[in-house]
């Protein structure tokens, strides 16, 4: 993992922040941890602690309830708001609601009063953030990040090799022909040129030019098909992007879960690009002003149709919004299906497991060559290029497929068929031993082409 | 007794001419579209020689490699707020409801990333129980249509006038009309009533309205409601229940694929099929052969003027009395004896129902009815259809009016097409073409919308809200399952604006949605939710009660030398949609032809009159004359066995557009190499002639047969069938049939043995041994090993309406390749449903002396009245495939799974695997039909619009690939994922793959003659279903061991 030393240092400072926060807090409430796990899970994608977002910052709002004289309220109001609405008793209500633009708060019935509580001090116990150190840790790129390319210095020698070898060979035969003159003095000899002198040669021995000629051929033959196969068009391949997106900030950084942009990977055969609405549950109040990326989420903004300058409760105002349009990263060839819930549902797999871990990937995203994908943890080490069917095949070769211990009904009931056939059940295990997804039909054609 | 017929296809087969033999022993029938390729003006003008061949060849392979390097750049553009509903990669589907004026059904859409690809009958909600028809399946395609209006269209081909100012002008015009009326189809909808109503109080002059309503069809059931009015008191067309029925008597009503509701009694037809001692006897007296007429158990020829006199013949026979005359032909009488002594068993349990549209011959059929007491058993008066409620009369006044300048002030067109389906359709025209206000709604610019002063287009039907009652107590609702593609306006918002009480809001209208949430509370559907979930409701209705009054019947039967039969065609139907591709391209039924019309006769007499009979790619039809009353026409005569002696049969709803109106790409005549063919008068060319013009009025309606003189014609035309392509080679036993009497018996042997083939034993003598002593083949192992997939196909219960083809073609993407290529056997459908006409001449399957015996020269008569087999053919999915073996390069292999795979990338295109097919399933690319020109108006998938109809998960193959059924793997991988994924116990991973594994075909079925499956699980349909007797396999001997198991056809 490569970090840079300006993102050390804020790393750093925020783990000795969390500490003294820790140690403040843990002294005065000690239902701080519940409170922030609520907080998190329930309240967070629309509120705030020190801002207000698509819905008012929480921080202070008990007291804001006070002030208004129903302090007991916003109980009721976060556990179920439309019916405290409907009902009429809170005049603050009303106001909250019409202020955010008659926007619906989700009613959350499942919320205990102590619970609501422990939310709201949370709230308050949180100190607010110094702007000056809020944007060292989003946006900084590593210029300095090198790659060696040991390949690159191999390559030079062999030529260097090779032009030697011939010097060699050359200047052999040049003494070998100035012997052959001096010691019969034939001076025709030294009118033959390499050409005709090897055509002589080759006369001479033609059985075995033949042999050697026809093992060359077929060797050169084999050695280009085979290497033409492993080119990958694809590896290392990074289009450029409307928004240049840094994972590394969204998932690493802000440890964002892949599945919560990415939603569509567990339900169906494309992981899914994240539709701008979901950009901006975050950007309605990232807005990134006075930062690096702050272009950049004015694009978010542009496609959303958001306008920024009525305030993150009310910006859908203006236009219908643009869908932004990427530039696809991975492409299949028409003719193959996959399904991205197969894998990552049946098969369990991890998105790093095929993608790497995007939490290190600086610039947008690309494919990823095998050397790296080798390195990601609990990874089959394979050798064929990414995406190519060679990756697939050998991967459904060597994945094994757990079966037999109830968690997937489904094989369970394949499992018990294949055994009833003993001596198929025993061709399938003789190669390696294991049953793997190969063995389930992984390797079948119609199990991704049709 | 066994039943072992000879079978035959087509006249050449059972000719066996020349042309049939060399076409039969080989796969791909002779390369001349090469030849013509080489002789192509255009090709021979070019100077390359063989060096600059080179030369663009070495360039061409430089530039794919340099290409190859770069891969291209692949957009994805995500939603910017995505749809709660919506997943991309996973299909939404929705309840809805398919009304076009003719066919209604309940039906399910299913949408891919929100564009509707693919419809299938809803089998849980609605009186259809899941029947369809080719047409409503494929009716998605025309959603996609580049030709439907975008826009309004004004008079002068302004093709996107202001909807505004064109409102503005309507209502003006209606403000100061004296007289408007509204011309439209059968109107079923609660809300579109209540809007006309409105319309009609708006625009009224001293309390009287100035609005009158005229409805009207283009085909008519008039006869049906007039007899009912005078029986009963009531213009009605009641419920037919066909599942009821044990003894169903049809004269003349097709009414499995096209008469009334036929979608629904297909279904009703199936459940009564089943070979037991419940299957229902069905008789049929037709002219033509119909698809009905192929199932019956008994059918008769008649003539259409005959009509009359079987009916009387019938009433009589089971004890009634009519001074209607009953004399009737000998052939006809025998058919008709079993007919009443079948209807004297069961009594009210039978079902009488006749096809013509006139009213004596309706009165006769409630008279037998009547007197079998059908009515309240197979009948329900109280229940009545609300469809096809065409006012003839009425019609044919405004009609007539119009013509002679006296029409309405303003005319509003819900889509009606009179111009085409009238008789004086070119004066109409004209005449329409002087109303001051003429409006329609039409989705095209069509025959009579075209001299429209505006058009204002209504949205395609998976595009609109609309509502339906198509019975007194059914109600439905259509739900939306796409914004609209184009600036299109629902016809309902559009009346209510003109009546002023709406406002157009584009595309965001919910107009027509309050309008129906409105109708629906009021006819007491309270749940509007479960309303659209359901697609349907039952309405509470009072049960009346029908007193049946007789009336006096005077038959006017007018019998001619030649008479014709107007039959509408269970692809094309009325010609509405003439312009889809892929019902143009489905193999009529009966005579497998596509992309034409043609005269229908009786091979027998066809040779009397000096016509040819066989045909083939290179050989055309001969042409006839008909002429009726004056009028004439000219159409290839086709063969066709079990046509009624002196009687012709063709079809309406042909001749689209002959004023080369824009109806759609597909509804003309292309040429050899693309591009249409156009007529003297720089018309585009109609696909054959339209004969509504041909029909003649009696009593105020219109009758489908009519008397005419027939000659021959000079002239030979080239017709694209498809009956003698991919033929068996004469092979026995792929068709089996009994009669229900020996299976009953239920001795197998008797009526489904076991294949068994000669061998010499240790002592060197002749012995039969069981098929499976001759394997060569370890067997693939997919016994009893995870799944195998199978299907099962009963030839009883299959009725051969196509609609399992348009499905398979929906489904998995098959590219439609116009008439000049299926003329050459080129034809891409996965699936084929083979029509074998059975002689009358036996021979019998297995036993040698009389097999050798057979000749077809001695089958007398056979193509006079023959029995017919409709069979669906697909790969069979052998365990022993003669395809894999052969396949050079390992494209095509067989899974663990028991499928044949067909890998195209892999394929190079040698096509031995077809050669090598001995049922003749698979189907070869010769061109790139998403792109080659020579398709641009026959493939959907040339334009960005048409191809939004793909279906996603399977690829869009490309030239020079093979390709045929894969049993729909892409279900199968897409069911194999659910129980993967959502599977509780073993159990249930079997449950969900029973219940969510079906084919494209299995679902379209109406019968449910298909059944598919996991053979391997014990507990399947698949499984239980191939176990029966009946179950045999199609070539059992050649030892291919399929994993399709067909059913033995039993007769009645």
């Amino acid at each position: 993992m490569k970090i840079s030393n300006i993102q050390q240092v804020t790393m750093a400072n925020n783990l000795k922040l969390l500490v003294l926060l820790c140690v403040l807090f843990f002294v005065k409430h000690t239902s701080f941890a519940q409170g922030e796990g609520l907080f998190k899970s329930k309240c967070s994608s629309c509120h705030q602690i020190h801002k207000n977002g698509t819905g008012p910052m929480l921080n202070g709002a008990r007291q804001r309830w006070v002030d208004a004289g129903e302090g007991e309220l916003i109980i009721k109001w976060v556990q179920n708001n439309a019916a405290l609405r409907a009902s009429g008793a809170s005049k603050r209500a009303a106001a909250v609601f019409k202020e955010y633009g008659g926007s619906q708060m989700t009613v959350f019935s499942d919320l205990t009063d102590d619970q609501v509580n422990q939310i709201l001090d949370y709230a308050d116990a949180q100190p607010k953030e110094d702007p000056s150190k809020a944007g060292t840790n989003v946006g900084s790129q590593d210029p300095n990040a090198t790659q060696t390319n040991e390949d690159g210095g191999l390559g030079i020698m062999w030529i260097i090799l090779a032009v030697l070898f011939i010097i060699v060979i050359l200047s052999v035969g040049g003494v070998r022909r100035q012997l052959k003159v001096a010691s019969t003095g034939d001076e025709s000899y030294n009118q033959l040129t390499y050409w005709d002198e090897f055509k002589t040669i080759a006369w001479k021995y033609r059985g075995i030019t033949g042999i050697v000629g026809l093992v060359l051929t077929i060797t050169i033959l084999v050695v280009v098909f085979k290497s033409l196969y492993s080119i990958n068009v694809m590896q290392n391949y990074q289009p450029s992007q409307p928004i240049a997106f840094p994972h590394e900030t969204h998932a690493g950084i802000n440890g964002i879960d892949c599945k919560y942009c990415h939603n569509s990977v567990t339900k169906s055969k494309h992981a899914g690009l994240p539709t701008v609405n979901v950009c901006m549950n975050c950007h309605k109040q990232i807005n990134g002003e006075g930062k690096p990326f702050a272009g950049e989420v004015k694009k978010i903004y542009a496609a959303a149709g958001w306008d920024p300058s009525f305030g993150p409760a009310g910006g859908y105002r203006n236009t219908k919004g643009k869908p932004l349009v990427w530039n696809k990263v991975h492409v299949l060839p028409d003719h193959v299906y996959f399904n991205h819930s197969q894998h990552v549902v049946v098969g369990g797999i991890d998105c790093k497991q095929c993608h790497g871990d995007m939490k290190q990937m600086k610039e947008t995203a690309k494919v990823l060559p095998i050397e790296e994908l080798n390195k990601v943890e609990g990874n089959i080490k394979l050798s064929k290029a990414t995406l190519t069917m060679g990756w697939c095949i050998e991967c459904h070769g060597a994945k094994e497929v757990t079966i037999g211990d109830g968690k997937n009904a489904y094989y369970d009931e394949i499992h018990s068929r294949l055994k009833k056939n003993k001596t198929l059940y025993k061709q399938y295990l003789a190669n390696d031993g294991k049953l793997t997804a190969n063995e389930l039909g992984g390797w079948e054609c119609a199990k991704c082409h049709y | 007794m066994e039943v072992t017929k000879k079978y035959w296809k087509g006249i050449e087969e059972l000719n066996q001419t020349p042309e049939f033999k060399q076409l039969r022993d080989s796969e791909f029938p002779n390369q001349h579209a090469v030849e013509q390729f080489l002789v192509d003006n255009q090709l021979a003008e070019s100077s390359s020689d063989r060096r600059d061949f080179l030369k663009f060849l070495g360039f061409s392979v430089a530039a794919a490699t340099l290409a190859a390097c770069e891969a291209p750049v692949t957009k994805a553009v995500p939603y910017v707020n995505k749809p709660e509903d919506v997943t991309p990669g996973v299909a939404t589907w929705y309840a809805s409801t398919y009304y076009d004026g003719l066919s209604y059904a309940s039906i399910l859409v299913k949408t891919r990333e929100a564009r509707p690809i693919f419809i299938k009958g809803n089998k849980d909600f609605g009186f259809t129980m899941g029947g369809t028809n080719p047409q409503i399946i494929a009716s998605v395609l025309g959603l996609y249509d580049g030709e439907r209006l975008n826009g309004v269209y004004a008079k002068g081909g302004n093709k996107n006038f202001p909807v505004d100012e064109a409102d503005a002008a309507i209502i003006s015009s209606l403000k100061s009309a004296r007289e408007i009326v509204v011309l439209s189809p059968t109107v079923i909808s609660p809300s579109m009533n209540t809007a006309i109503s409105t319309l009609a109080s708006v625009y009224s002059v001293n309390g009287s309205s100035k609005v009158k309503v005229v409805q009207y069809d283009g085909i008519s059931y008039g006869a049906i409601r007039k007899a009912n009015e005078q029986n009963f008191g009531a213009a009605i067309i009641p419920s037919y229940d066909f599942s009821k029925a044990k003894t169903i008597v049809s004269v003349g009503a097709d009414f499995l694929s096209t008469w009334l509701l036929s979608n629904e009694y297909a279904v009703q037809y199936g459940l009564n099929r089943v070979p037991s001692n419940e299957m229902s006897k069905h008789y049929q007296f037709e002219s033509i052969m119909s698809i009905t007429g192929s199932n019956a158990d008994g059918r008769a020829q008649i003539k259409p003027s005959e009509t009359a006199n079987v009916l009387a013949y019938i009433l009589k026979g089971v004890g009634g009395a009519t001074t209607v005359s009953s004399n009737i032909p000998k052939s006809a009488k025998s058919i008709a004896d079993k007919a009443i002594s079948s209807l004297k068993l069961s009594r009210n349990e039978s079902l009488v129902v006749c096809g013509s549209n006139n009213e004596a011959e309706q009165l006769l059929t409630n008279a037998i009815n009547n007197h079998l007491k059908t009515y309240g058993t197979t009948i329900d008066l109280s229940n009545d259809v609300k469809l096809y409620h065409t006012n003839d009369k009425e019609a044919t006044q405004l009609f007539d009016k119009i013509i002679s300048g006296k029409g309405p002030d303003v005319l509003i067109n819900l889509g009606a097409n009179p111009v085409y389906t009238s008789a004086n359709g070119e004066k109409l025209r004209k005449g329409l073409n002087q109303i001051k206000m003429y409006v329609s709604t039409a989705r095209y610019a069509d025959e009579s919308s075209s001299v429209a002063n505006f058009i204002v287009p209504d949205h395609h039907q998976l595009e609109s809200w609309n509502d339906y009652q198509p019975k007194s107590n059914h109600y439905a609702v259509a739900q939306p399952t796409i914004r609209p593609l184009g600036n299109t306006f629902s016809a309902l918002e559009s009346i209510l604006v003109w009546a002023g009480s709406a406002v157009r809001n584009g595309k965001d209208s919910t107009v027509a949605y309050d309008a129906i949430k409105a109708s629906a509370s009021s006819l007491g559907c309270l749940d509007f939710a479960m309303l659209t979930h359901n697609s349907c409701c039952t309405l509470n209705t009072s049960e009346k009660s029908y007193a049946y009054k007789p009336a006096s019947i005077s038959a006017t039967t007018k019998s001619g030398e030649w008479e014709v039969v107007f039959y509408q065609k269970t692809a094309i139907r009325n010609g509405a949609m003439s312009n889809n591709p892929w019902l143009q391209e489905l193999p009529d039924p009966i005579s497998k032809v596509t992309w034409d019309n043609y005269i229908t006769m009786n091979p027998l007499q066809m040779d009397k009159m000096g016509l040819v009979t066989t045909f083939d790619q290179e050989h055309g039809l001969n042409l006839a004359c008909v002429t009726v009353n004056g009028q004439k026409l000219t159409l290839p005569v086709y063969p066709q066995p079990g046509q009624a002696f002196n009687t012709v049969g063709i079809a309406l709803g042909y001749g689209r557009g002959a004023n080369g109106e824009a109806i759609g790409r597909g509804a003309y005549q292309t040429k050899e190499y693309g591009g249409y063919d156009l007529n003297e008068q720089g018309n585009k060319k109609t696909i054959g002639v339209n004969v509504f013009p041909f029909i003649s009025f009696v009593n105020d309606l219109p009758a489908y047969s009519v008397n005419a003189t027939v000659a021959k014609v000079e002239g030979e035309y080239l017709i694209a069938a498809t009956q003698i392509h991919h033929t068996v080679m004469g092979r026995d036993s792929i068709v089996r049939e009994t009669t229900l009497a020996t299976f009953i018996k239920g001795d197998k042997e008797s009526f489904n043995p076991a294949h068994k083939l000669q061998r010499l034993n240790e002592h060197g003598h002749h012995e039969e041994a069981e098929l499976k002593e001759f394997d060569l083949w370890n067997a693939h192992p997919v016994d009893k090993v995870g799944h195998r997939w199978g299907m099962t196909i009963d030839l009883t219960s299959c009725i051969g309406c196509g609609s399992c083809l348009v499905a398979c073609q929906a489904e998995n993407n098959v590219p439609v390749v116009g008439k000049d290529e299926v003329r050459r056997g080129r034809e891409m459908h996965w699936l084929r449903i083979d029509r074998y006409y059975a002689s009358d001449q036996e021979s019998s399957i297995g036993k040698k002396a009389n097999k050798d015996d057979f000749s077809y020269s001695k089958a007398e008569n056979a193509a006079d009245n023959p029995a017919v087999v409709h069979m669906p053919l697909m790969c069979q999915h052998c365990n022993h495939a003669p395809c894999e073996t052969v396949c050079p390069v390992a494209a095509t292999t067989h899974s663990n799974e028991g499928l044949n795979q067909m890998t195209y990338n892999r394929c190079i295109g040698t096509r031995y695997c077809a050669n090598n097919c001995p049922y003749k399933v698979r189907r070869f690319n010769w061109f790139n039909y998403p792109s080659y020109k020579k398709f641009s108006e026959v493939n959907p998938a040339q334009d960005d619009l048409g191809r939004m109809v793909l279906n996603p998960d399977v690829t869009v193959r490309t030239r020079g690939v093979m390709e045929k059924c894969s049993f729909c793997v892409q279900r199968i991988q897409a069911t194999k994922l659910i129980a993967k994924k959502e599977s509780t116990s073993a159990e249930n991973a079997k449950e969900i793959i029973e219940e969510k594994f079906n084919t494209a075909c299995s679902e379209a079925c109406p019968t449910n003659a298909i059944i598919v499956g996991d053979w391997n699980d014990d507990g399947s349909a698949v499984k239980a279903s191939s176990n029966e007797d009946r179950a045999y396999q199609a070539l059992e001997e050649v030892g291919v061991k399929p994993n399709v198991w067909y059913k033995v056809k039993v007769r009645n």
